[in-house]
């Protein structure tokens, strides 16, 4: 009986042998095709990442201070454009660079660039589409 | 016998007495179980870049966004302030100090991009992507000092992101903002958001 066993297990070393192999190989390429994907992913990231980021602060620095030389004018349409600078502060305060799959930041970042648009006449539009090579 | 004399003749031997056939098969099985491992070894590389590729992506994201929030910023203050100029006296240049500043920002954040787009390009080659090639040219490889040769190349890496090291760089550049700013006489609370920028490179 034991002699029948000890035949049973040496054929199943050998059937399951191509599948253990190949279970084995798998199991290092995996480990190693993993840190692979992640240095990958980490560079590409990176770089969209620093672009976006890049943007978004742009906007932010130009608001925050046009925001701060009107604020020293008192009439109408100052106010009035500072009330549309505060909105676009607060877009770019929300908008969510610590997420790159967030939908939100996709939709964010449009009506950002297209809210600093309406907010600035064209001369001043013109030059930060200038400014901003990265995008 | 005329085998007989050709044999002895001939000094070979007619049958092969070294041929043993469990060797030969012994042989052929180690050689189809390597090509299993092998074949395992590419599908797993394949099933593991493709499972970790976006964890990675989403990692460097926030760290590259971390580089150039900073520098952004303080494009975007620079560039305001340039505008500012221009309406108020359009007659006028803008003033020298605040264009010199702006090109200094501008480069400063080109070499941040550019620093991370050379990586991105030009990945270091680990040990372990050079061997899997040179085990099938059954050459040997030397070991270097290293593992991996990423983990001595990261430590260098930002040092060729950024030579000036961007920390120092920025900090340079955010107090000759602060004093542009004085000089023109620009609002306290202008230069309030200008020295924020210290903490926000700091954070990075």
């Amino acid at each position: 009986m034991a002699g029948r066993q000890g035949a049973d297990d040496l054929f199943d070393s050998i059937l399951f042998a191509d599948e253990r192999f190949r279970g084995e190989g798998y199991q290092e390429g995996f480990e190693k095709g993993t840190s692979r994907g992640l240095q990958n992913g980490r560079r590409h990231g990176a770089s969209h990442g620093a672009r976006l980021a890049s943007e978004i602060s742009f906007y932010y620095g130009f608001a925050v201070t046009w925001k701060c030389l009107l604020e020293r004018n008192a009439d109408d349409r100052s106010r009035k454009r500072l009330r549309a600078l505060e909105a676009l502060l607060n877009l770019t305060q929300k908008t969510p660079l610590d997420d790159p799959q967030a939908v939100k930041l996709q939709e964010d970042t449009e009506k950002l660039r297209s809210k600093f648009r309406q907010s600035f006449s064209p001369p001043v539009s013109s030059f930060v589409s200038n400014a901003l090579p990265f995008c | 016998m005329s085998w007989v004399k050709a044999a002895s003749l001939g000094g070979e031997d007619v049958f092969d007495d070294t041929a043993d056939d469990l060797s030969l098969q012994s042989k052929e099985w180690t050689s189809n179980m390597k090509k299993r491992i092998k074949d395992g070894y590419v599908d797993g590389v394949n099933a593991g870049e493709e499972a970790s590729l976006q964890e990675g992506f989403n990692q460097g994201f926030r760290e590259g966004a971390a580089q150039t929030v900073a520098v952004g910023r303080l494009r975007g203050i620079v560039s305001a302030v340039w505008c500012w100029c221009q309406i108020q006296h359009p007659e006028q240049p803008a003033p020298s100090c605040v264009v010199d500043l702006l090109q200094r920002a501008t480069r400063l954040e080109q070499a941040i991009v550019d620093g991370i787009r050379s990586a991105l390009e030009n990945p270091p080659p680990s040990v372990s992507d050079v061997s899997e090639s040179m085990e099938d040219l059954e050459v040997r490889r030397e070991e270097p000092g290293c593992q991996e040769m990423d983990c001595c190349r990261s430590e260098g890496e930002t040092d060729q992101r950024n030579p000036c090291g961007s920390g120092e760089c920025l900090d340079v550049l955010v107090q000759r903002c602060v004093d542009v700013a004085s000089e023109l006489g620009l609002p306290q609370e202008l230069m309030d958001h200008i020295e924020e920028l210290r903490s926000v490179s700091q954070s990075a």
